[in-house]
């Protein structure tokens, strides 16, 4: 029987070459699709996520909705050694994260300040990296990094003074007067129109909170997965007047974009498969119409029509198979080229893309399940058309069939 | 005195419609082991419908058909497939067989829908082929056969699943003179050697003369019943 079904296959060879190559250009593009789509965001959400903010962020308890200094931690509070026992985290890094006015002769502004430790900092941080005057501080300089486009805003240039004035922890005055001694490009555009970077110890000084922190990153082995170490974390620490947030719980609307766009893909893709519908019940009509007169034959002469039946959905179903198991394998390699040889954009995406601190590249993402979802959904679809066949066959009348 | 194999009595069919046709208006026929019976007469005078319903293929709209003391009228559907698959040779007037299958598979096909053995199907076939004259085109398919080939392959299908009789609607219809001559030589000795039993539906006078019997038909009746 299986024979039949496949000697079936190579009689048409011009409707099977249909179906296989239906099936085959729709899982392709279905799934280069999506790689494109979910690899961008994966490249966006490791752009922020794993460079600037981290995974996994531990706050004093109410912190993030409410971000002041008196919602700070104090450091001491925090078993470290915990954290450091888990084999998937590298440290924990501490920032002070606060407001201030900054002005200079030119005028007054207010702004983001970061205390931080560049050497120990995610790579987003690393400020040598993004330097485009001057050099970065030591942990126990007196001195600031402005970022780029604030520097503008003042018109500083290196060896310039900044004023600070804010609020420290508990109500305290917070001032100061630090040098520049860096300007910084920052790759978020917000940020980069705000923020000024000061050295971890000087800014507890500043604010008056020697000892506290308002954030500590978990820092995070590459690969590691956040959703789990962020369990296992929890449970070791029993946390009472900590939080502990994953970057889904701090940035929601990052989620909730990705959602938007992914159903926007959806659509997109959900048309593609109608028309691909449309294609194979069209070659499974063919095929029935075709055959008319042999059905006719082979019940007339003592077929069930449920065995006919069966041959011949089996015959769809190693096409559609055949289909979808070629396309999930052709386009793993155009995955992985363009993941390693992202698309450059140009002209207005890329203006667009890189307003929002996003590099201007589309990436794939390379992850095998979206060959198998798409590669199972338009063999289903196969199936499904197949069904025709059946209810053909199934209510086949002999004598009639054999007639036309 | 030979056996009865197929006993028809008061057979009706009528096809409705705005004006309801009578295809068959109450025939009633004996046809014994081992017959080579002609069913003649003018197109249209019911020859295919009274033969479909004989093979099971259709339903009479009265009457009974016993084939071996059992009125395959009342039959159900899959009931009717497996009694055709058991009893009953078809050879039709063209394009009988399955064009993927080569001329052996399309005759070892009907066994295995039997679940008859690999190797009685293969035996079988080729015997089946050897009788009806085609050794060395048993790998041959039936696009790479002529017409007169490919009917003796039906006739040699028909023969494979040891039916208890073959009904054949106008087997020489798309034949030649010597085709003909070949396939009735074939299927009168399958007859006398084998004593199948054959029953044709034609208008071809060459199957005509070489028949034992011949039933006349003309509008859905039987009008004369000659045997020689
Ligand atoms: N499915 C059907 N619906 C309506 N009328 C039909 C149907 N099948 C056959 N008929 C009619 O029944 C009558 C007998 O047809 P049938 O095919 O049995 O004739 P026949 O003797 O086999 O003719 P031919 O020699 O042309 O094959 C004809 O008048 C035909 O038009
Ligand atoms: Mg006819």
């Amino acid at each position: 029987m299986l024979k039949l079904a496949w000697r079936n296959i190579w009689r048409n060879k011009g409707r099977s070459a249909i179906t296989i190559a239906a099936v085959m250009f729709c899982v392709i593009f279905a799934v280069v699709l999506r790689s494109f789509q979910i690899g961008v965001w994966e490249n966006m959400t490791h752009e922020i996520v794993a460079n600037n903010f981290g995974y996994l962020q531990l706050h004093q308890k109410g912190f993030w909705a409410d971000q002041t200094l008196d919602n700070s931690l104090e450091l001491a509070s925090v078993n470290e050694q915990i954290f450091l026992d888990h084999p998937d985290v590298k440290g924990l890094i501490p920032r002070i994260e606060s407001f201030s006015l900054v002005s200079t002769g030119e005028g007054t502004k207010g702004t983001l300040v970061m205390g931080i430790d560049p050497q120990r900092e995610l790579p987003g941080l690393q400020l040598d990296q993004f330097l485009v005057q001057g050099s970065t501080f030591a942990p126990d300089d007196k001195s600031v990094v402005v970022a780029e486009g604030l520097a503008k805003f003042f018109n500083l240039s290196i060896g310039d003074t900044l004023l600070f004035i804010g609020q420290g922890y508990h109500g305290a005055s917070a001032y100061g007067r630090y040098p520049v001694v860096g300007i910084a490009r920052m790759r978020n555009p917000e940020l980069n129109k705000q923020l000024v970077l000061m050295p971890f110890k000087e800014a507890q000084f500043m604010y008056n909170c020697v000892g506290r922190a308002t954030t500590l990153v978990v820092d995070l082995e590459e690969g590691a997965s956040y959703k789990q170490v962020n369990q296992e974390l929890l449970a070791a620490i029993g946390l009472s007047a900590l939080e502990l947030l994953s970057w889904e719980q701090l940035f929601p609307e990052i989620i909730q974009t990705i959602e938007a766009d992914m159903a926007g893909g959806q659509i997109f893709i959900s048309i593609l498969y109608v028309i691909i519908s449309f294609v194979l019940l069209g070659t499974v009509i063919m095929m029935v119409a075709e055959r008319q007169r042999e059905f006719g034959i082979l019940v007339s002469i003592g077929m069930r029509k449920s065995k006919l039946a069966m041959v011949t959905v089996m015959e769809n179903l190693i096409l559609t198979m055949g289909g979808a198991l070629l396309g999930m394998a052709i386009v793993k390699p155009v995955q992985f080229y363009f993941k390693y040889n992202p698309i450059d954009l140009s002209g207005q995406m890329r203006e667009a893309v890189e307003r929002f601190n996003f590099e201007p590249k589309l990436h794939t993402t390379t992850s095998f399940m979206i060959n198998i979802n798409h590669g199972s959904i338009i063999f289903l679809i196969g199936s499904l058309v197949s069904l025709y066949a059946v209810w053909k066959i199934m209510t086949l009348n002999p004598v009639k069939s054999m007639r036309s | 005195m030979s056996k009865t194999v197929i006993e028809v009595k008061d057979l009706f069919k009528v096809y409705e419609g705005p004006v309801p046709v009578k295809a068959v208006n109450g025939i009633s026929l004996t046809i014994k082991e081992g017959e080579f019976t002609a069913l003649k007469g003018p197109s249209g005078c019911g020859k295919t419908t009274l033969l479909n319903m004989l093979g099971g293929l259709d339903y009479p709209t009265s009457g009974s058909i016993l084939v071996g003391g059992n009125d395959i009228t009342s039959l159900g559907e899959n009931e009717l497939i497996d009694f055709r698959l058991r009893n009953i040779g078809f050879v039709f007037q063209a394009y009988n067989l399955i064009p993927v299958l080569s001329a052996t598979e399309n005759v070892s096909f009907i066994m295995l829908l039997q679940n008859r053995p690999k190797e009685e199907r293969e035996d079988r076939a080729r015997q089946l082929l050897q009788s009806v004259g085609l050794t060395g085109k048993e790998d041959k398919r039936p696009g790479e056969l002529s017409g007169g080939q490919q009917q003796r392959v039906a006739v040699a299908r028909a023969l494979a699943s040891k039916p208890q009789f073959v009904l054949a609607d106008e087997p020489t219809a798309n034949l030649d003179s010597e085709s003909t001559a070949n396939l009735l030589d074939i299927m009168l000795k399958l007859n006398k050697e084998e004593g199948m039993t054959f029953v044709f539906a034609t208008h071809d006078d060459r199957v005509i003369n070489r028949a034992r019997r011949v039933v006349a038909i003309s509008d859905g009746k039987v009008v004369s019943d000659l045997s020689k």
